[in-house]
């Protein structure tokens, strides 16, 4: 899950959630010729790594520094902490003041963001393509000369707490989806939400604050990915006389526990008096795309097959045959480090119960998994997954933000230049053995899925419908 | 500034190389198109991709009409329109959609009722196809016009929980009080079950007519084959239908303060003021004032003052809400329950110090740097240029009024901006609803019900 700062309205945020769940594994090239998207790459001598993005339909860019740390790389007690640091990157340096860095990106006609995940912190200007020397320039001192005031320090815990309520707090869904991630990940840091617990918000020091950045900020840990009206030509000597003077710096190893098995299914109740309607959803813990690639790319494919649009299985079956939903749908995500998540959901339509719905989704699971899918099914699923491609270079972030999360996920550049071919050699055998793994009700991987059941609090009318 | 690339080839193209210097000012450059049949629409070429963009609206065909017994009827339209037509049942059509990467999609909001399709240039001939299906020979059958309505009244079910949608609901219903705005354009659980096939047949055809017809298209396609499309697709249209039955009507409630009561840590605050219409000559100034109080995010007055200096807030936005009849400036924001008075004292001294002492001739400098600058990253994807161009077209702006985009604000004065102060920013006049459990609201009126939802 993404958690960003400084959004420029409440909407924003929708859009940028959705590009950055729903992109990545569009993220298909479809040209033949060399790849979706014609990255070019170089290496700087302080390990920097970088990648252009060439689009010469209008004379800007969009500058993102991508950090390989994130929520999952915190240390015990201090949850939050990479999003909140991320916020302090706003608050000055040594040359700059605080909130300086933004306001100077308004006056040049850009915009600026950031965001967090378990994995990475991210950092970008969209911006014209004459002031991104500029940009390069601030973004360099603040990986290294970062020097917020203390006052500043202080009210930015209340500003990420009064983020959390807005974003988790405020709806008993939010925190009961939170709870379900927690339930799953035994073991591991991706049970800790991104935004972090609300009583430990409150007590990082300064030392700690102090030393995650000298921890993990650093050139050698970090990728720049430019997109726009640029080439790697003209990149090379502005990143050389910007973030080409900083110091490389020796890094800690990235500690991953690995999630511990389980015999027993969890499933969770929430009953509420803010809820009116009944659902279920259920959580599946899945493989993470860069150490399962041909898993992961069958699993895109049997996303599209089963969830994918009002023809797709599931809605057909279940809201538009069987009339049991009025909604239903299923999204596997494997754009994490360690492992990938595949989510489940689904409203039941007027006098069915939850229970009832349940049992018709895992039918259709079962279905999968005993008779397969059609050569049909996968042909077609892949023609849409490859034209998804080709809608996705029409965007200036939009490809930033996809090299972006595979570079940080240990995904390639080739991963996502060759994406077209890659998801065409998934097969109908393929996609039924991947079911099969990941989402059999009787032999799961690892450990059984975490389901939710969510009531209104007077609900036992019906539940028992 | 450099233009865009396809102003470049249609230039090279089509005019004398002479000029080209001189298109170069240009902030995009778009031609209007006129069909045989007598159509226009407004279109941009860009060959870069394989894309092709259109959007379209039928302005004033909004919910607006849905009418006090009929509420969600825009709505339920926009839901079916896509669901069969023709010969095809509604999964033949979603299929033929899904089959070609055609995304084909119908809106309504309060003033008009739009649609979009978005294809690769390859399968453009189907995706007019359906569009026509769709805008021509509908057929409302039982099943998804039950569908539908099933997903909406689930959908109203499920927001009755939502604090945002609440908050929305509720502010409705305050500033247009009466009038046909404060119905509920998403229905309610009792108008919804009312709606039949017949009501949407009718509102069809007394609304989606010809005389309200705005068109805009970007991306791979010539003008010659446009022109041929906007006949095939929109020619068969009834030529006019209905007229709006709309009164004209400023801000309700204004200098009243209401309260919801709701258990949640934050209080969700929501704030209007009357405002002008777009084609008062204050409009730029307006622009201005707008992002220099609270528009702009980070630099912004409130979210100096709320966000950086107090720590009260993730976030505090002003805008300004243009509508066919009424027009306002909206602020929203929330904190935590304990601050909620002193968030909305922010609001309140933000506005008194701008009246005092007006704006500095650096924010004045940086504001129009950031709107002018800024513009082009508005037209960085085709469909995102539709938009624009379908924007402009609804707000009776002038094919070239980008163009002169920049200097319009440039000429914005100190002294504009005084004036528009004090015709907008006026406290006295302002309408407060505040969401939560606030502290500090004891003097306000509390609603108990949600209205416009059962």
């Amino acid at each position: 899950m993404v958690k960003r700062q400084r959004p420029s309205n409440r909407y924003v945020i929708l859009t940028l959630t959705a590009l950055m769940t729903g992109l990545f594994f569009f993220v298909l090239p479809f040209v033949a010729q060399a790849g979706v998207f014609n990255a070019q790459k170089f290496t700087l001598k302080n390990g920097l790594e970088v990648v252009v993005i060439p689009n010469h339909r209008a004379p800007v860019v969009t500058h993102m520094l991508w950090y390989r740390v994130g929520a999952a790389d915190e240390l015990p007690g201090l949850s939050g902490m990479a999003h909140y640091f991320e916020h302090l990157m706003f608050k000055g340096t040594k040359k700059l003041e605080p909130g300086e860095f933004s306001r100077t990106v308004k006056k040049l006609g850009g915009n600026d963001n950031a965001f967090t995940g378990q994995d990475y912190t991210a950092y970008f200007q969209s911006i014209s393509v004459e002031h991104l020397g500029r940009m390069m320039k601030m973004e360099a001192d603040r990986m290294q000369n970062l020097n917020p005031p203390e006052a500043d320090f202080i009210s930015e815990k209340k500003v990420v707490l009064e983020e959390r309520r807005q974003r988790t707090e405020n709806d008993p869904r939010g925190l009961f989806t939170e709870q379900m991630r927690s339930s799953l990940f035994v073991n591991h840091p991706y049970a800790i939400p991104t935004i972090g617990w609300m009583d430990e918000i409150k007590t990082y020091e300064w030392e700690d604050v102090k030393s995650f950045y000298e921890t993990w900020y650093a050139p050698n840990n970090a990728v720049l990915i430019v997109s726009g009206d640029i080439t790697a030509k003209e990149l090379k000597p502005l990143a050389q006389k910007t973030y080409g003077k900083i110091k490389a710096k020796k890094l800690p190893e990235r500690m991953r526990p690995k999630v511990a098995s389980a015999i027993g299914e969890t499933k969770m109740t929430l009953e509420h008096k803010a809820i009116h309607q009944p659902y279920f959803q259920r959580l599946y813990l899945a493989p993470a795309s860069s150490k399962f690639k041909e898993d992961a790319l069958a699993l895109y494919v049997l996303e599209e097959i089963v969830s994918g649009g009002p023809t797709a299985r599931l809605y057909k079956n279940l809201v538009v045959e069987q009339k049991k939903a009025v909604s239903v749908g299923m999204s596997y995500s494997g754009d994490s480090l360690d492992y990938g998540t595949i989510w489940f959901s689904a409203t039941p339509a007027t006098g069915v119960s939850v229970e009832n719905l349940e049992h018709l989704v895992d039918q259709e699971i079962v279905k999968v998994i005993k008779d397969g899918v059609t050569e049909d099914e996968v042909k077609d699923a892949i023609q849409r997954l490859q034209d998804q491609a080709i809608y996705a270079r029409d965007s200036l972030a939009g490809p930033a933000m996809i090299f972006g999360h595979a570079l940080t996920t240990g995904s390639t550049i080739d991963d996502i230049e060759n994406w077209p071919e890659d998801i065409a050699r998934v097969t109908a055998e393929q996609v039924q053995e991947v079911t099969q793994k990941y989402l059999s009700p009787y032999n799961p991987w690892i450990r059984p899925p975490v389901t939710g059941y969510v009531f209104p609090l007077d609900g036992e009318e019906e539940k028992k419908k | 500034m450099r233009r865009y690339i396809f102003l470049l080839i249609f230039c090279l193209v089509i005019i004398p190389v002479s000029s080209v210097a001189k298109e170069a000012d240009k902030v995009l450059d778009i031609q209007e198109v006129t069909s045989p049949g007598g159509l226009t629409a407004w279109f941009v070429q860009d060959q870069t991709l394989p894309i092709i963009s259109l959007k379209f609206s039928f302005k004033g065909a909004g919910a607006v009409n849905d009418g006090q017994e009929k509420q969600g009827l825009a709505r339920m339209l926009s839901n079916t329109l896509d669901e069969g037509a023709g010969d095809l049942t509604s999964q033949e059509f979603q299929k033929s959609l899904s089959d070609h990467s055609i995304t084909l999609s119908f809106g309504s909001g309060r003033d008009h009722f739009g649609g979009s399709v978005k294809t690769l240039s390859r399968n453009k001939d189907k995706a007019f196809e359906l569009l026509k299906l769709a805008l021509n020979e509908p057929r409302f059958d039982p099943e998804p016009v039950e569908r539908m309505r099933q997903a909406n009244l689930k959908r109203i079910k499920s927001n009755m929980g939502n604090p945002d949608w609440i908050v929305a609901r509720l502010f409705n219903d305050i500033i247009y009080e009466d009038h046909l705005y404060a119905l509920n354009s998403g229905g309610t659980l009792t108008t919804l079950a009312a709606i039949t096939a017949d009501d949407l047949r009718q509102y069809k055809k007394d609304w989606l007519t010809k005389d309200r017809l705005l068109i805009a298209v970007t991306g791979d396609i010539t003008k010659d084959e446009l022109g041929r499309m906007l006949d095939d697709v929109f020619g068969s249209l009834p030529e006019s239908g209905k007229k709006n039955n709309v009164t004209q009507i400023d801000v309700q409630n204004q200098g009243k303060v209401f309260t919801y009561n709701k258990d949640i840590p934050q209080t969700i605050l929501e704030m209007a003021l009357p405002s002008f219409p777009l084609d008062d000559p204050d409009y730029p100034a307006l622009k201005i004032l707008n992002y220099i109080y609270g528009g702009g995010g980070f630099g912004s007055r409130l979210m100096e003052e709320a966000r950086e200096k107090r720590g009260l807030t993730y976030g505090i936005y002003s805008a300004p809400l243009h509508q066919e009849y009424m027009d306002a400036v909206v602020i929203s924001t929330s904190t935590k329950n304990e601050t909620a008075e002193e968030i909305l004292d922010v609001v309140r001294t933000e506005i008194q110090n701008i009246n005092a002492e007006g704006v500095t001739k650096e924010e004045l400098q940086d504001a129009k740097s950031y709107l002018v600058g800024s513009l082009p990253l508005s037209l960085s994807s085709t469909e995102k240029i539709s938009s624009i161009m379908l924007s402009l077209q609804l707000r009776e702006r002038s094919i070239d009024y980008l163009n002169q985009y920049k200097e319009r604000l440039h000429k914005v004065t100190l002294r504009d901006i005084g004036r528009v102060a004090k015709r907008i920013l006026d406290i006295e006049k302002m309408v407060v609803l505040a969401v939560g459990k606030p502290e500090g609201f004891e003097s306000s009126q509390e609603i108990k019900e949600l209205p416009n939802v059962e």
